[in-house]
């Protein structure tokens, strides 16, 4: 709906990322990767490890890389077809801190934080898809990705997006989505049932780990979000411009090599970026300038044809307080405006930037990204909704409300043209302190409360899940 | 006139300017300003009053690095009359700080690195995916109060409980405190791996080790 630069702008992004690639280039602790740029084309400076990038090897790479993709979910009807159009949104990723429930006290974050907040995502209709929202404390390194996985396949029914941190453990995940797609020749056949995102070390740097698990997923051709999570004038430039360019540039060394690999693989592209605030020293999410990058990194990627995927909504407020709200309203509505088509981090149940989950703020942010959705769908215009006719039968002496036509027009498009909102208060005053005057964190907490006594999800075949523990257990007699 | 040249040194370092430093320090050489004399007073103060206006929310960070960094360039000036005299220049303590080995991340120990030197602390900055073992010969040679270790990836974490372990195997864990951080770091896990503490940024950093080293015995 909005377009922040213009044509010339975006072209001249792209110019001066394909002068970063090809100029300075990027990073790769990784032979093998460096090997394949090298057979592709690329200058490979190998005492270095750095990789320039021509400019043709982007363009060949982004034609193939699918423009729409289907994330698939367990119940069908929750598949979503990424880059048509629509802003996806997905919940918030990687508290390590939780707002205790019952007490309110701060305390890390457990395996049960990330049962229900999975279980709270599955609920909030505003969440398209599943990021693991929480990074459970007490579960051992070695089998971390797999319990967490486990967890969040035991859950929800939407489509899945997993923590990737080491090979084998990625591994190991994979094992256990193709029990879950119901055996391993039908996962080959649709591997999107699941999805990870990879992040690299700017500037311009990428580990071998995080490539091992993007090499990975090209075999498979499992989709994965590849964004920069540079903050602005400590690892990438302080002018934004610079930060959308060096961010272009560092997901494109990815983008190239998967698509050598496995042409073809389903990629979400684009950005965590944010400012560093100068005063503080800290990362600030919750800032306009977050939109902004977002909102001209989106450009860029439809210049390419290829989804952008932005984390857009993330709170820096330590709090579930008016901060939080008008952080997570002002970065998400930019984003969707800006045609984003996902919003990662929309529906954001973290406060205090990514640190501290707190349940109270997921069914508020829930209910924003609720009001955004309704903003995207706009107005629609039609012969019908212009009601000219209407408008004439009802006249100067009748109403909307009293006639019969102008019911039965209501009845007829009441809920296509409305939201209608679930935790925001929009009664009288009499009736609002008749219920017991509360404001919106407590009709937030009884809402919570409510789902969590509720809500049910299709269990797991029994088989499914046992096979899963397994594969668990089998990591853990690894240990040693 | 030595004030002056001591003031010149001060606002440098405020200003941020190198060359300004660096010029000033060789003034107060020839003017045969003790180094000692010439750091407290000079460019020590500049990098104090700045730090102090940081924590007041009145002066950037960036200013704060350019100060840090003026103050370096002033200070290489002066290096050789100070080893020359043998004058040992009081300092608020030492630090030897790294990102563990398989952690490439450095911006946020850099930050903790310049914020310690602006508060008088001397810096052993060791870099990036430093091997346990150099971590260890840097704790033998250079005898810190303090070492800093940086994790910023969940997969580096366990070497953070590493170097403790090799710490004390070595017979050096008592000599030095250990305190940690980086993004997936917590409290909790500083406490399980027995570090000496945890933060969760420069700020809290610097007033952590100042406080560890307040308590410690002398």
């Amino acid at each position: 709906m909005f377009e922040l630069l213009t044509r010339n702008e975006v072209y001249a992004i792209h110019m001066a990322a394909m002068e970063v690639l090809e100029r300075t280039g990027i990073l790769i602790q990784h032979e093998e990767a460096l090997r394949i740029l090298k057979d592709a084309g690329a200058t490979i400076d190998q005492k270095k490890k750095v990789a320039h990038i021509p400019e043709y090897l982007v363009k060949e790479a982004v034609r193939k890389t699918p423009s729409r993709h289907l994330f698939r979910a367990i119940n069908p009807k929750f598949n979503i077809l990424i880059g048509d159009g629509n802003s996806y949104f997905t919940n918030a990723f990687g508290a390590q801190c939780t707002y205790d429930f019952s007490t309110g006290q701060r305390r890390a974050s457990t395996l049960k934080d990330l049962e229900d907040f999975t279980l709270l995502s599955d609920y909030f209709p505003a969440v398209d898809y599943i990021k693991p929202n929480i990074i459970p404390q007490e579960v051992p390194q070695d089998t971390l990705q797999q319990t967490m996985a486990l967890s969040m396949f035991k859950n929800s029914e939407k489509h899945l997006s997993f923590l990737a941190l080491t090979l084998e453990g990625f591994k190991d995940v994979i094992e256990m989505a193709k029990l879950y797609a119901g055996g391993e020749e039908e996962f080959l056949r649709h591997p999107s049932i699941i999805d990870t995102g990879l992040n690299n070390v700017p500037p311009l740097k990428y580990t071998a780990n995080i490539i091992d698990i993007a090499l990975e997923c090209a075999k498979y051709k499992i989709p994965f979000d590849i964004s920069t999570g540079a903050l602005a004038s400590a690892s990438g430039p302080i002018t934004l411009a610079g930060m959308v360019v060096q961010g272009v540039a560092e997901n494109h060394a990815v983008l190239v090599l998967t698509e050598l690999v496995g042409p073809g693989t389903p990629m979400l592209w684009g950005s965590c970026a944010t400012i560093m605030d100068q005063r503080h020293g800290t990362a600030a999410y919750g800032s306009p300038e977050n939109g902004l990058i977002h909102a001209a990194f989106c450009q860029v990627a439809h210049y390419y044809g290829i989804p952008y995927y932005g984390a857009a909504g993330i709170i820096d407020s330590k709090v579930p307080d008016a901060q939080a709200a008008y952080e997570n309203t002002m970065n998400v509505l930019n984003a969707t405006l800006a045609g984003v088509d996902v919003v990662h981090d929309a529906v954001y149940g973290i406060v205090e930037t990514g640190i501290t989950a707190s349940y109270e703020m997921f069914a508020i942010s829930n209910e924003i990204c609720e009001a955004v959705k309704r903003i995207a769908r706009g107005m629609k215009v039609s012969k019908e909704t212009l009601a000219v006719d209407l408008i004439d039968k009802v006249g100067h002496d009748s109403n909307y409300l009293t006639s019969d036509e102008g019911l039965e027009f209501t009845r007829k498009h009441l809920l296509e043209e409305y939201w209608i909102p679930s935790l925001t208060d929009r009664t009288s005053r009499p009736d609002w302190e008749a219920k017991g005057s509360k404001d919106m964190l407590q009709r937030a907490r009884e809402k919570v409360k409510k789902i969590l006594d509720t809500h049910k999800v299709a269990p797991l075949g029994k088989d499914v899940e046992e096979k899963m523990r397994n594969i668990i257990k089998q990591r853990a007699k690894k240990r040693p | 006139m030595s004030s002056v040249i001591l003031d010149e040194m001060r606002e440098a370092v405020i200003q941020g300017n190198k060359d300004k430093a660096t010029n000033a320090a060789k003034k107060a050489l020839e003017a045969k300003i003790s180094p000692m004399d010439a750091i407290t007073n000079g460019l020590a103060k500049g990098v104090r009053e700045i730090g102090d206006k940081f924590g007041e929310g009145e002066v950037f960070l960036v200013e704060l690095m350019a100060a840090a960094k003026a103050m370096k360039a002033g200070m290489s000036v002066l290096l050789p009359e100070i080893k020359a005299s043998k004058t040992k220049v009081k300092s608020a303590g030492k630090l030897v700080i790294a990102t563990v080995q398989g952690d490439i991340h450095s911006i946020g120990k850099d930050i903790v690195a310049t914020m310690m030197e602006a508060h008088g602390f001397e810096v052993a900055n060791l870099g990036e995916d430093v091997p346990v073992d150099v971590i260890l010969k840097n704790v033998q040679d250079q005898r810190p109060d303090i070492l800093g270790l940086s994790s910023l990836i969940t997969s580096s974490m366990p070497v953070q409980r590493k170097v403790i372990e090799e710490l004390k195997a070595a017979g050096l864990r008592d000599k030095v405190k250990v305190i940690i951080g980086g993004a997936p770091t917590t409290d909790k896990w500083a406490k399980d791996i027995g570090a000496d503490g945890w933060a969760g940024d420069a700020v809290t950093a610097v007033a952590l080790a100042v406080r560890l080293l307040s308590s410690k015995p002398v």
